[in-house]
């Protein structure tokens, strides 16, 4: 059963303010964790300490319980990374890439080929025998996902792993996070609140280094109320009737002649009220939220962020 | 806040068989991985076509100046033919090590490579130790073209049967001992720095510009430069040369002396075997220690 663990970890850039100050957290079992926060944060310097490229300023990462500065050959042996964007050597093939990898994880050459052509499968790599520096970005990075993959690791830390990815490409790794979550231990750093939504069970939110929050999915959904919607009705209305939503709408703009966005409390009850108001003003097609609920959650806890953006 | 969370969504149980890797076998895996690389970059089809170009150059002068030329100005001997061909091979080494050498571990830290490689279940020494093996071998290989060019050479002009094959296969030792101890310095310098063009820079420029520099401004003060490495690189031609002599005392003027030191093969081999006893535990001390921090 995989695992991770960092306890008490700090790093600080001398000289510099902490990168990351006394964060603690350990996961063990199946399933994904989404590790968000603002650029900077501290994402990626936590994934860096728990595979040994960095060492802790304080504090200790275990991998399988076992500290990477101690014995990285031990404490990766079980686990694949995908952290900042790894370059393969432009000289190789895809295939000689990967055999590298697989080799050093302790595959047979025969099940070097098997992890290669299930990995070909999963994530549609580009054929074996191009050359590293032909490939696209997005294709280095499925390359890259394939390395951290290749022999089946129980842990995987994925830093932002659908970048560079074209949409259909992110659709694929997605589906592929789904069903690895089954049964391996997941620990995926992101900015896409789709992609967290749809894949993780857990999140802990970071910001200036330290952990503000950490909880199910689920459970930081219910507690999160989006303030904003987009209504489309079957016709277009003028502005003089959207006046009839006063009683719950803050703020009402039109998006097109069909669309409005309608700013409201959040409240279950607002929520049903305002759907009752627009039903009565002609036929709704369509009641959605504006924003996921995890970037609602974002938001709320990192104040920062619209501005950074 | 619990600092524990166990997450169940299933039980783990890995696709793949997987075996125990010693460090030996990662060792290989490693020196095949990076041997892959070096193979076909144009660093190395540059460097062997440079070496390939002075070495044909110089077969073709000597062979325009004719057989008996050549065989009068190296008083009859190949061996002393090869001594003087051989002076050459310490600049191709240098060059060897410190383009195969001089970016192998700043590489990691300087672009992704290390985002692929570091990221992987082996130690560093050994990384290090398969990356060391792979420049030997592509050095080797340079500096066997130049002695397969001289052999060539000392065969054309002196026959097969007066070429001294015992003694140009113990230069070729040395020549490989000193290719060790030059990339043993490129190899601490990849480690030291963050760049990789510095790295081949810095390396070009100590062991061959500073240290020849630093050798001819000693030998005017009469002071034996043994702590050279390229000093230490005489004993490749030294092992061929039938008339070698430590020192030679050229007069400058009136109580003005100019000493010309050459090594001797031993003491060549123990400055070679004290640069790679000090520079390759450096480096992999280092490689140990740095940090991805970019």
């Amino acid at each position: 059963m995989g695992s991770f663990e960092v306890s008490g970890l700090s790093k600080t850039y001398p000289p510099g303010d902490p990168v990351l100050s006394e964060v603690s957290f350990r996961y063990e079992g199946a399933g994904a964790i989404g590790y968000l926060g603002p650029n900077g944060a501290g994402k990626t310097t936590t994934l860096k300490l728990l595979v040994g490229l960095l060492r802790p300023t304080a504090g200790h990462a275990y991998l399988n319980g076992v500290d990477p500065t101690v014995d990285r050959k031990r404490a990766l042996w079980d686990a694949g990374a995908l952290i900042e964007t790894p370059e393969p050597y432009p000289t190789l093939n895809v295939h000689e890439a990967l055999d590298a990898v697989g080799r050093a994880r302790g595959l047979s050459r025969d099940g070097v080929d098997a992890e290669v052509d299930r990995c070909h499968a999963l994530l549609d790599l580009p054929p074996l025998g191009h050359r590293i520096g032909w490939l696209s970005k997005g294709q280095r990075q499925r390359v890259s996902l394939a390395a951290a993959l290749m022999g089946d690791p129980s842990v995987l830390l994925l830093d932002e792993p659908t970048s560079g990815l074209d949409p259909a490409e992110r659709v694929l790794v997605r589906g592929l996070l789904n069903r690895l979550k089954r049964d391996h231990l997941i620990l995926m750093s992101s900015h896409q609140m789709l992609e967290v939504t749809e894949v993780c069970d857990e999140l802990i939110f970071l910001d200036h280094g330290q952990v503000l929050l950490r909880d199910r999915v689920d459970r930081v959904a219910r507690r999160i109320r989006p303030r904003q919607v987009d209504v489309e009705f079957d016709r277009a209305l003028p502005a003089s009737s959207m006046g009839m939503l006063k009683p719950v709408a803050e703020e009402v703009s039109a998006i097109s002649e069909r669309r409005w966005r309608i700013t409201f409390d959040g409240s279950d009850e607002s929520r049903v009220r305002l759907l009752g108001l627009c039903q009565g003003l002609a036929p709704v097609v369509q009641f959605a939220n504006t924003s996921l609920v995890l970037e609602e959650a974002y938001l709320e806890l990192v104040p920062r962020a619209p501005e950074a953006t | 806040m619990d600092p524990e969370v166990t997450v169940s969504n299933g039980a783990y149980s890995p696709t793949v068989h997987r075996e125990r890797v010693s460090d030996f076998q990662q060792w290989l895996i490693v020196t095949v991985h990076q041997l892959q690389h070096y193979l076909r970059t144009n660093r190395f089809y540059g460097l062997v076509g440079f070496v390939v170009l002075i070495a044909a150059l110089t077969l073709a002068f000597e062979v325009d100046a004719g057989v008996a030329a050549v065989r009068l100005q190296q008083l009859y001997r190949s061996s002393e033919y090869l001594s003087n061909y051989l002076v050459n091979t310490g600049l191709f080494v240098v060059l060897a090590a410190a383009f195969f050498g001089g970016d192998a571990l700043s590489v990691d830290f300087s672009t992704g490579a290390g985002y692929y490689m570091l990221v992987l279940p082996i130690r560093r020494p050994v990384l290090l130790a398969g990356r060391y093996a792979a420049a030997a071998l592509v050095t080797l290989a340079v500096i066997g073209v130049y002695y397969v060019f001289g052999a060539a050479g000392a065969i054309y002009f002196f026959g097969t049967a007066s070429v001294p094959w015992a003694s140009l296969l113990g230069s070729l030792g040395v020549a490989i001992i000193f290719a060790l101890a030059a990339l043993s310095v490129a190899f601490c310098v990849s480690a030291f720095v963050r760049s990789p063009t510095a790295g081949v820079l810095i390396t070009v420029l100590a062991l061959y510009v500073g240290f020849t520099t630093l050798q001819a401004t000693l030998e005017l003060a009469g002071i034996e430069p043994w702590f050279s490495l390229s000093y230490a690189g005489g004993a490749m031609a030294a092992l061929l040369d039938t008339d070698f002599v430590h020192f030679q005392t050229v007069p400058l003027g009136e109580d003005q002396y100019y000493t010309i030191w050459s090594a001797t093969v031993a003491e060549g081999l123990a400055i070679m075997a004290g640069y790679i006893a000090v520079f390759l535990p450096l480096s992999v001390y280092l490689y140990q220690r740095k940090e991805s921090t970019g």
